[in-house]
């Protein structure tokens, strides 16, 4: 994997299934948190892995409708703008632009998605 | 509205102001609270506080700059001792009134105390605020002998901290397999093995006194059919709250088992709202989970403002135990028969209970997704088969689009 203005290479397209996620490790993208990578119905979304609100990995979340839901306390997150949906969050976590190219899925670390 | 004065700083109370804010209420809000400091999260102190893992500063509602950038007035350690909806005032301890068009009672309740000869030696602890917490973290020393009465959601999850921490436990309910009710028998009594399994010492029985011999460190917990009693340095009561509905009684509110609510949590008078765990809707079961108090500040909100009601999803509450998550959602008693996924006692494990072929509850250990899945097939009220529910390799979002 590889980082520059080209983005970081997180996954192939099918790696990631349908309203499922990857949390990518701070490590591999360099990153302050890791960065979770939804897919809702093919398309892809990154935002910082860690809830606002608690502890969890919104990459365990439900990914649904554009919006992604804490598996802890149920808190949902615009999966375009990092924004809660709803209580008990109420602080956004960042989004982070996603790009596909020729088949991969390259994340832009702290590049506002929306 | 000049002002809306919420009694009462747990979860229902604040996300009441939230949804007060977000819904566009900009008059005066004051939050009194009869604790002092921030406003805190109650499901922590019987895990992570009761652990030594978390502090105060981790538990909080909402950050300290919250209550400014919401404008919420937050006046800690102001105990309202009366509430006079007609002249819209509330009294404080010490005699001062405070004017407020409406009132928000989010006054949640007090732990139940055992009812028994010596169920109030100060080896006993109950279980709801943060001061309660500390003072019982201090005594789960390694090898204390504790007893903990009250095998619900708070007992179970008080014994499985004390053993984790090096106490030596007894878990007393009288009751063979708590839990049956709300999460059926499957998965209640996996829950209530693995209390034994993890060193706990389970006994069903009643408590029938507790004595302290003159001088003594420790106290006899005597248990109905025991002729031993049980000896013990710091005895946990678990057993359920009464609702904190003394406001709402002197006030001359319709109260029966909670503060009568409608689902816009309007009281029997049109300018006083309950939330929480001090609410009940007419005609509904009063229920005490984090989720639904924080629904009720949201649609206390909505009716106080006119707005259209929330929808409200199906009940939905978790417990940590053992290091094991159960969820639950929906109401298992209104269901006719269950289906399981996964082998109780074998790991994760999800029970759905079905009503015709409508999903209406579902209960899991260790199975957060599948409880996700539950709730949106309960709520859409989607036609489910039963054999593709218990086979495991069926992914159950596909169920959700019928």
């Amino acid at each position: 994997m590889s980082t520059t203005s080209t983005g970081i290479r997180v996954a192939a397209e099918g790696d990631i299934p349908e309203g499922e996620a990857l949390a990518v490790p701070a490590g591999v993208t360099g990153h302050t948190d890791a960065i979770a990578v939804f897919n809702d119905e093919g398309t892809y979304y990154a935002l910082d892995d860690t809830c606002s609100h608690g502890q969890a990995s919104l990459a365990e979340g439900w990914v649904e409708g554009g919006e992604v839901e804490c598996p802890l306390h149920s808190a949902r997150f615009c999966l375009r703008t990092g924004k809660p949906q709803c209580m008990p969050a109420t602080d956004a976590v960042r989004s982070h632009r996603v790009e596909v190219r020729d088949g991969e899925i390259f994340v832009h670390p702290g590049q506002e998605a929306a | 509205m000049k002002r809306i004065a919420v009694v009462g700083a747990g979860l229902a109370a604040v996300s009441t102001c939230d949804a007060l804010r977000t819904q566009g209420y900009d008059g005066e809000l004051v939050l009194f609270s009869a604790e002092e400091g921030l406003p805190y999260d109650r499901p922590p102190l019987s895990k992570d506080v009761l652990l030594g893992k978390a502090r105060r500063e981790d538990v909080l509602l909402r950050p300290a700059d919250w209550y400014e950038q919401r404008g919420v007035e937050l006046w800690p350690g102001a105990a309202v001792t009366a509430i006079h909806p007609e002249q819209g005032t509330v009294e404080l301890a010490g005699g001062s009134a405070v004017g407020a068009e409406r009132i928000v009672l989010a006054t949640g309740g007090t732990p139940r105390a055992l009812p028994v000869p010596g169920g109030d030696d100060p080896s006993v602890h109950l279980l709801r605020t943060w001061e309660e917490s500390e003072r019982l973290r201090e005594r789960l020393l390694p090898g204390a002998r504790v007893v903990v009465v009250g095998a619900g959601l708070i007992g179970a999850e008080t014994a499985a901290v004390a053993v984790a921490l090096g106490c030596r436990v007894t878990l007393v309910d009288p009751v063979a397999v708590p839990l049956t009710a709300a999460v059926g028998p499957e998965i209640a009594e996996v829950l209530h093995r693995r209390h034994a399994e993890e060193g706990i010492e389970v006994v069903t029985g009643g408590v029938e006194r507790i004595e302290r011999a003159e001088g003594s460190e420790e106290v006899s917990v005597h248990i109905s059919g025991r002729p031993v009693p049980l000896a013990a340095d710091t005895v946990v009561v678990g057993i359920g709250i009464r609702p904190g509905t003394a406001l709402a009684e002197a006030a001359g509110l319709t109260v029966d088992n909670g503060v009568v609510v409608d689902a816009a949590q309007r009281t029997s008078h049109p300018h006083v709202f309950a939330v929480g765990d001090v609410a009940r809707q007419d005609g509904h079961r009063r229920h005490e989970h984090w989720e639904a108090a924080q629904q009720d500040g949201e649609a206390a909100a909505a009716g106080l403002l006119g707005k259209p009601m929330p929808q409200r999803p199906a009940q939905w509450f978790w417990s940590d135990r053992h290091g094991s998550r159960l969820e639950a959602v929906g109401s298992m008693a209104d269901a006719g028969r269950t289906v399981l996924r996964g082998v109780p006692g074998g790991g994760p494990c999800t029970v759905f209970g079905l009503r015709g072929d409508r999903l209406v509850a579902a209960a899991a250990i260790d199975r957060v997704r599948d409880i996700k899945a539950a709730r949106r097939l309960i709520d859409r009220g989607v036609a489910v088969d039963a054999a593709r529910l218990a086979d495991e390799t069926t992914d159950l979002r596909t169920l959700l689009r019928g």
